[in-house]
């Protein structure tokens, strides 16, 4: 599948100029953040640095600016880091933020405390580069870290489901206020197949559920 | 970004320490520069406070 420019839709390059694209609107609609995070940062206080992997305009970045010493947004969308600038100012919170590519992070090995890596492992393009960007994660981690995708598990899946149900390749559309639809890749995950990637990539899961229709992991490296 | 961010970033591609040239700062934050990369000697651009370290063949070469 290709779009007008002719570039695959699971493109990394795609899904930033996706993101740059609907930026402003997808940061209106993603003002609060997930009870699932703040239930995993309960409690955490005090670490040194805090990363937070697909940032997009910071709402949980906020939250890690709350409990270590150094927080570090981190997104492949420059525009999404914009809005989460702009936030920042507006809320009087303060967080490095960077632009860069999840399959490579460009963090020093075992330099981050705690991390929160929620619903942005689904947007690389195959199995490959996903557990790549997982064993960057168990990389720079020196700590635990909380890891989104969105599941099978998912009501809007359950025609692809059933009671075993496979994780499958998706688009997803993003619908702009003036009616334009832009879409979006996904994997989307099986729980069974979340863990097993996430132990591929050489991460220990401490606990995994499923919650509003996304798995999640707590894990260490 | 602030300067003491160095501590913690490295080259996205081989993981070597950065170099930072600052060509405009707002007190303690450096909003134009460059990162170079100590081993590889990939040049990185700092724009508008934010450090861009997307690999090179993800880099926009101009701004949209």
């Amino acid at each position: 599948m290709a779009d007008g420019d002719g570039r695959d839709h699971r493109d990394p390059e795609r899904t930033q100029a996706v993101y740059d694209e609907i930026a402003d609107h997808f940061a209106e609609t993603r003002a609060y953040p997930w009870p699932e995070v703040e239930a995993f940062l309960d409690g955490v206080d005090g670490a040194g640095v805090a990363l937070d992997i697909g940032c997009g305009n910071g709402r949980h970045t906020a939250l890690l600016a709350d409990c270590a010493e150094r927080a570090v947004g981190f997104d492949i969308s420059r525009e999404l880091l914009a809005t989460a600038s702009g936030r920042m100012a507006e809320d009087g919170w303060r967080a490095d933020l960077l632009q860069g590519d999840a399959a490579t992070l460009p963090l020093r090995s075992e330099c981050v405390d705690v991390a929160v890596y929620v619903a942005t492992v689904h947007h690389l393009p195959d199995r490959e580069s996903r557990v790549a960007s997982l064993r960057e994660l168990a990389r720079v981690l020196d700590g635990r870290a909380l890891v989104s995708a969105w599941s099978t598990a998912h009501d809007r899946f359950e025609a692809h489901g059933g009671s075993e149900p496979e994780g499958f390749d998706t688009t997803v559309d993003w619908t702009l206020p003036g009616g334009e639809t832009v879409e979006r890749f996904y994997h989307i995950y099986a729980p069974e197949e979340f863990e097993a990637d996430l132990r591929a990539a050489g991460l220990s899961v401490a606990e995994a559920f499923v919650s509003s229709g996304n798995c999640y992991a707590e894990v260490s490296a | 970004m602030q300067e003491d961010l160095l501590d913690i970033l490295c080259c996205p591609l081989d993981k070597h320490d950065l170099e930072l040239e600052a060509t405009e700062r707002d007190e303690e934050e450096i909003l134009t520069g460059t990162l170079t990369c100590t081993e590889c000697g990939e040049a990185y651009p700092i724009e508008d406070g934010i450090p861009n370290l997307l690999p090179p063949d993800m880099r926009e070469e101009s701004p949209a």
